[in-house]
């Protein structure tokens, strides 16, 4: 006695032949509606970068070729994607490039820049990385939900802000520059070096503000706590931390 | 000889003082030129005008003397000083306008620094003035005011915030349920980061962080209302 026949593994086979078919088709129509373009600048040391999309996820890296390579993931297809050169480096607005089309969908950008350089962030929603920036600026903002993480950062001037969401900073604070962290809601964690020096206006009005290893007895608590005023090492720096309705943290590296 | 030559003879001729010969010759001239006969007659009219009026105007006896009386009372009246004409019972006003005012270079400095220091300082102190009126109304509240001026001034923002949301309001039909949702929470802590501080306002109405959490969150919702009112 056959186990099975032919007639019954027929319809099997068939069966599960369509099944891969659809699988693969949907799986390729889905990558077709995704749009990958990457397109690479020249540039030159010290270059400023700006980018205002829309929603999705920012990832800004550094690499060492004098060169800004913009690698963009899009959703819609509708979406459209003009770089700007200017004479300082480029600039990307998918707001302005996109206005009157309605819905676009996310954009996921990667950048890759030389470690000297500056960069100006910006989205409606989405996450922010940045890592092993250099340069004057780091600015991040993200003006509803998603996190921002600042990693490696070694600029004069930091500015990192959102709604809801959580700011992870870890870099170094240089003498004379200007920090400032904001959040709605979410944790802000500031990751530093042992031996930096920052004069600090951190404020937390509903949760904790946890200075960690930072914390002296020269430290000014305002308003039963909710905000703490006071210098770290020479104080050189200008570091303001605000948090709506979240945590601040400080943590040595 | 021409008419220039006659004309030289001509004073001579009609005093009487020319030889004959050449008054012979300045006579036929005279007779055949109407221009060098005009210019005879208008010289005899100047010259018998003055024969008659001789003794009228007598010469000046000394005229080098003259002209030093003359130059002296000049420079008497130039060098003589202003204030000498000033009478005794006038007052400082007049005294000082009609004074003579002779700087040096030193002195003309010093007076323009002096001016630019005071108007610099008056300045300055203006200045000082209107910041330290008009600062708190830029920030929105003013610090250690009471309640009810919190209550006021919140509600004086709550207009823009209302102009900015009727914006938002018209286009957001037309966002994804998911960018409605992402907006709506968001819109929401910052509302009850306004309301936290606004409570803790009332309760204390001198605590200066909550005042300035306040002012952070209003501004905060109007700009994000901003940004979301053209997409």
């Amino acid at each position: 006695m056959k186990l099975f026949s032919s007639d019954t593994r027929k319809p099997v086979t068939i069966l599960s032949a369509v099944s891969s078919i659809l699988i693969i088709l949907a799986a390729s129509s889905f990558a077709l509606a995704q749009q990958k373009v990457s397109r690479r600048f020249p540039a030159g040391k010290n270059v400023r970068f700006e980018l205002k999309n829309v929603t999705g996820t920012i990832t800004v890296e550094t690499w060492q070729r004098d060169e800004i390579m913009v690698t963009a993931l899009m959703d819609n297809r509708k979406a459209t994607f003009n770089p700007r050169q200017t004479d300082t480096g480029l600039v990307i607005d998918i707001v302005g490039d996109n206005r009157g089309r309605g819905d676009i969908g996310d954009m996921n950008f990667k950048i890759q820049l030389p470690v000297r350089s500056s960069v100006d962030l910006e989205t409606r929603s989405g996450q922010i990385n940045v890592s092993n920036i250099q340069g004057d600026l780091v600015r991040a903002h993200i003006w509803t939900s998603g996190d921002i993480r600042l990693s490696g950062v070694n600029a004069a001037r930091v500015f990192a802000s959102n709604t809801s969401g959580d700011i992870f900073f870890d870099g170094e604070f240089a003498a004379g520059g200007t920090y400032e962290f904001k959040s709605g809601r979410g944790t802000i964690s500031l990751q530093l070096p042992a031996n930096c020096g920052f004069h600090l206006v951190a404020t937390a009005p509903v949760k904790k503000i946890s200075m960690g290893p930072f914390w002296h007895d020269g430290m000014k608590l305002l308003s039963e706590g909710k905000r703490i005023i006071g210098d770290v090492g020479d104080g050189r720096a200008s570091v303001t931390v605000t948090n709506y309705q979240g945590d601040i943290q400080f943590f040595r590296r | 000889m021409n008419c220039e030559n006659y004309q030289i003879l001509l004073s001579e001729f009609v005093d009487g003082t020319l030889t004959a010969e050449d008054c012979a010759r300045v006579e036929l001239h005279l007779t055949s030129c109407p221009d060098c006969a005009d210019a005879r007659n208008d010289l005899r009219v100047v010259v018998d005008f003055c024969l008659e009026q001789r003794g009228q105007y007598d010469a000046i006896p000394n005229e080098r003397a003259m002209w030093l009386r003359i130059s002296n009372l000049i420079e008497a009246e130039s060098s003589s000083p202003a204030r000498s004409q000033t009478p005794r019972e006038a007052g400082w006003w007049f005294r000082l306008m009609n004074r003579s005012w002779q700087l040096s270079f030193p002195q003309l400095a010093g007076l323009v620094g002096a001016i630019v220091l005071v108007v610099a300082v008056a300045t300055a102190f203006s200045m000082y003035r209107l910041s330290s009126r008009t600062s708190p109304l830029v920030a929105g509240f003013v610090p250690g005011s009471n309640s009810a001026s919190i209550d006021e001034r919140y509600s004086q923002q709550q207009q823009t915030i209302a102009y900015w949301n009727q914006r938002v309001e018209l286009n957001k039909a037309r966002w994804n349920p998911q960018m409605r949702e992402t907006f709506d929470r968001n819109m929401g802590v910052i509302d009850a980061a306004v309301t936290d501080s606004m409570k803790q306002l009332h309760q204390n109405p001198h605590d200066s962080v909550s005042e300035d959490i306040l002012n952070d969150a209003l501004n905060d919702k109007v700009a994000l209302l901003k940004e979301f009112s053209d997409l």
